[in-house]
């Protein structure tokens, strides 16, 4: 079985190395890839989408239907990840530590529950104790990993970035948030209702666009036909359409990657883990 | 401008999401808004197809774009066929699942519907799509929803089968990537028309060779074309049977109709069969998927896991009939692509009922079933005859064709295969049918078992009502098949 795998692997990369026998050179300025399709990209791009970055005119408007996809993945991932792990069931065991004292108590019937509060403090098992430098950086580091992240989508029209990458930087700000700290810290502020609404959201602000550009007489995602709608410019309407997605993509990414952190880390019960 | 092309599958996928959000306020509203959406596309692919039969072939731009330039959803009759065949399907399998949903995932059916018509909209964005990559797009979708529900089916089993699917699944999606990697670079388009007309000019070239080789064995992968069957019977077999219900009549026929369209639409006729000297090779992997598909069916205990090989037989037939290279074949893939999703959605409609009362389908739980669930049993037995090949059922027309082509090619094997799988077909389906026909051996009372007091009823209604309706249909469409081949199969190939 060992032999025939060695030699399906071989018999691929032959394949493989024939194949690249008529490539065109590397870099070649005469290759179909940049001759045909991206000339009109690179010199009409900003003419007819008014889109300064051509990766997000190419990725938001041109090839923009295959982004809600893209985006729909992800929001696929998130919900699979939630389907598949969350347990609802109660932990069987808990710890606890009695403050003053710093005792452990170790709570075996699941039934059994103390009152959380001064006295008594909710511990993870495997628990590490707090670093004041590590939370202390994080604290401060996080509004700006957030601010940047906000920046990154807005200004993925104009500059490097857009949704999945401020989506990204989003998240993993919460997940920053939930080493440094703890998991319990980021749900008691991400609830997990909140975060399933957003990454259904992400995605329907995406199709909503779309679905609007449709109702008013347009392709669907044709983003021209928004301009009725929106106050200003309606020469910037594409750009602005392009916004509105990019937000859209940020949303669902960052509530994706959220969910599947938090899920594969607490083995889907939402209270403890790494 | 009209958007009926887009809306059957912005329909579905705008309703998956919806669904979503329904289930935090009301579950039983996400049902109502999954029905909604799938019967909105069903009614949008008969428009188009009453469209395309009409006045020919549409083209939607997506966001306005020109075609090479931007994606456009490229309706012809085939498309136009397999569109009205997945919506149609879906649409139908959801009203039946109502009650087995809740009965599989008892506590979040609400996440289940919006898998489901993720699913979907891959599946009907795979078919309407003219763009190679937007084709592989969605692939990824009906891919990945489907690995999350086969792990959700059998608590022991399907999360192992749903890791093998992931594996094989990815490989045969990087090679369908990887071979439009290799043809962008030779072309640098995506649009399926423009990549045709700028293949026309370099022919010879041995890295089209290669982009058409990778393309193929990535399909190939993903519609279980023996020996790359693997994933398939376990992962179909273990999952919740709603799910598997639409998996097995749809996700290979869809990647069946992806193989023609490639062949066809993309490379053309010229290049697979005159240019490359592959056609012989593959009808003989055809002619040895139908074998062997048939021989592995017949060594199966459990209904479902036989059924499943059973498609991997049903492959191959269209396989061989694509790769014939005259007309005949042809004809007989593309109505084989119709019949075998017909056929197969009734057998597993009606397994779901057994499923349903009975829980398990080890071929010994099947006894006495003739006298306890006669409607279910009735659709079975229709829908068994269809796939031996009995004539006045659809199945009949599709392997006279397959038939009448292979002679035509001189492709005798293959011809003699196909006798011989029905003949196993046969033999297999009357062996069910005797289990069902007896009723357990009486030893049962004498030891008091309990087992013998159980007693099975017939199916809920809703279900009933869909599994007979999609049998009948399958005498419907093999005396309407000279209409469908007429109006549809050849006016597509002319």
């Amino acid at each position: 079985m060992r032999f025939l795998g060695f030699i399906i692997v071989c018999l691929t990369g032959a394949l493989l190395l024939y194949g690249t026998g008529e490539f065109p050179d590397w870099g070649d300025p005469d290759s179909p890839a940049s001759t045909h399709l991206s000339n009109h990209y690179i010199e009409k791009a900003i003419e007819e989408t008014q889109v300064p970055n051509l990766v997000t005119a190419v990725l938001a408007d041109y090839r923009g239907f295959d982004t809600m996809f893209e985006t729909a993945v992800v929001f696929c991932a998130g919900l699979a990840c939630f389907l598949l792990l969350r347990d609802f069931s109660q932990k069987k065991e808990r710890f606890y530590r009695h403050t003053p004292t710093g005792v452990i108590l170790h709570v075996k019937d699941s039934k059994k529950t103390l009152k959380v509060g001064k006295e008594f403090e909710h511990m993870d098992k495997d628990w590490v104790p707090s670093d004041l430098i590590i939370k202390t950086v994080c604290r401060i580091l996080i509004p700006f990993i957030q601010i940047y992240a906000l920046y990154v989508v807005a200004h993925g029209d104009f500059s490097p970035g857009g949704g999945f990458q401020g989506g990204v930087i989003f998240g993993s700000s919460l997940i920053l948030l939930a080493i440094s700290y703890d998991l319990k810290t980021l749900v008691r502020r991400v609830n997990e209702k909140v975060i399933g609404i957003f990454a259904a959201l992400g995605v329907l602000i995406y199709v909503g666009i779309g679905v609007i550009c449709m109702s008013m007489g347009g392709n669907f995602l044709d983003y021209s036909k928004l301009a009725p709608l929106v106050p200003g410019d309606p020469h910037h309407i594409r750009a602005l359409g392009m916004l509105g997605v990019e937000i859209g993509v940020g949303i669902a990414v960052t509530a994706a990657m959220a969910i599947i952190y938090i899920n594969i880390v607490s083995e889907g019960r939402h209270d403890e883990g790494l | 401008m009209d958007n009926t092309p887009a809306l059957i599958v912005i329909a579905p996928l705008l309703a998956a999401l919806l669904a979503g959000l329904a289930v935090w306020i009301e579950e039983r509203l996400s049902y109502l808004i999954a029905l909604t959406g799938l019967a909105i596309s069903t009614f949008s692919a008969v428009k188009v197809l009453m469209q395309v039969i009409d006045s020919g072939t549409i083209q939607y731009r997506m966001a306005g774009w020109a075609p090479p330039m931007g994606i456009e959803y490229r309706i012809d009759l085939l498309n136009a066929m397999v569109l009205l065949l997945v919506a149609s399907i879906a649409f139908l399998n959801l009203l039946a699942s109502y009650k087995s949903v809740d009965q599989e995932t008892n506590d979040r059916p609400g996440s289940f519907y919006t898998i489901y018509l993720l699913f979907v909209t891959g599946l009907l964005g795979v078919t309407a799509t003219g763009d190679l990559f937007n084709l592989y797009v969605l692939i990824e979708i009906t891919s990945l929803t489907s690995y999350a529900m086969v792990a959700l089916g059998d608590r022991d089993r399907g999360p192992l089968a749903s890791l093998n699917y992931v594996f094989i699944g990815v490989i045969g999606a990087s090679f369908y990537l990887l071979g439009v990697g290799y043809l962008y670079l030779k072309t640098g388009s995506l649009n399926m028309v423009d990549v045709a007309n700028i293949l026309s000019g370099i022919h010879g070239s041995s890295t089209v060779l290669v982009a058409f080789i990778l393309c193929m064995i990535g399909i190939w992968i993903k519609m279980a074309l023996f020996p790359m069957h693997v994933w398939l019977p376990n992962a179909y077999t273990y999952s919740p049977v709603a799910f598997a219900r639409i998996v097995a009549p749809l996700m290979t026929k869809v990647m069946v109709y992806v193989m023609i369209r490639l062949m066809i639409t993309v490379f053309g006729f010229d290049y697979v069969f005159e240019t490359l000297n592959l056609a012989d090779a593959v009808v003989w992997l055809a002619t040895i998927a139908v074998l062997a598909g048939g021989v592995m069916a017949l060594s199966q205990k459990n209904l479902k896991k036989m059924l499943t090989y059973i498609i991997v037989c049903e492959i191959g037939y269209m396989v061989g009939g694509a790769w014939m290279g005259n007309q005949l074949g042809m004809t007989g893939a593309i109505l084989h692509i119709l019949n075998d999703a017909l056929m197969t959605f009734a057998l597993f409609l009606a397994v779901g009922n057994m499923v349903y009362r009975l829980k398990k389908v080890d071929l010994p739980d099947l006894q006495g079933l003739f006298g306890k669930m006669p409607w279910t049993m009735a659709g079975f037995v229709l829908a068994a005859f269809s796939i031996i090949g009995v004539p006045p059922t659809c199945g009949f027309f599709s392997k006279w064709y397959l038939i009448l082509g292979a002679f035509e090619a001189g492709a005798y094997h293959f011809a003699a295969a196909l006798i011989i799988s029905s003949l196993i077909c046969a033999v297999l389906f009357f062996k069910v049918f005797e289990i069902c026909f007896f009723d357990p051996m009486s030893e049962g009372h004498g030891h008091g078992d309990s087992h013998s007091h159980v007693t099975i009823e017939e199916a809920p209604v809703s279900m009933l009502i869909v599994s007979g309706l999609v049998s009948l249909s399958l005498i419907v469409a093999g005396l309407y098949s000279g209409t469908i081949v007429n109006t549809i199969i050849l006016p597509f190939l002319k």
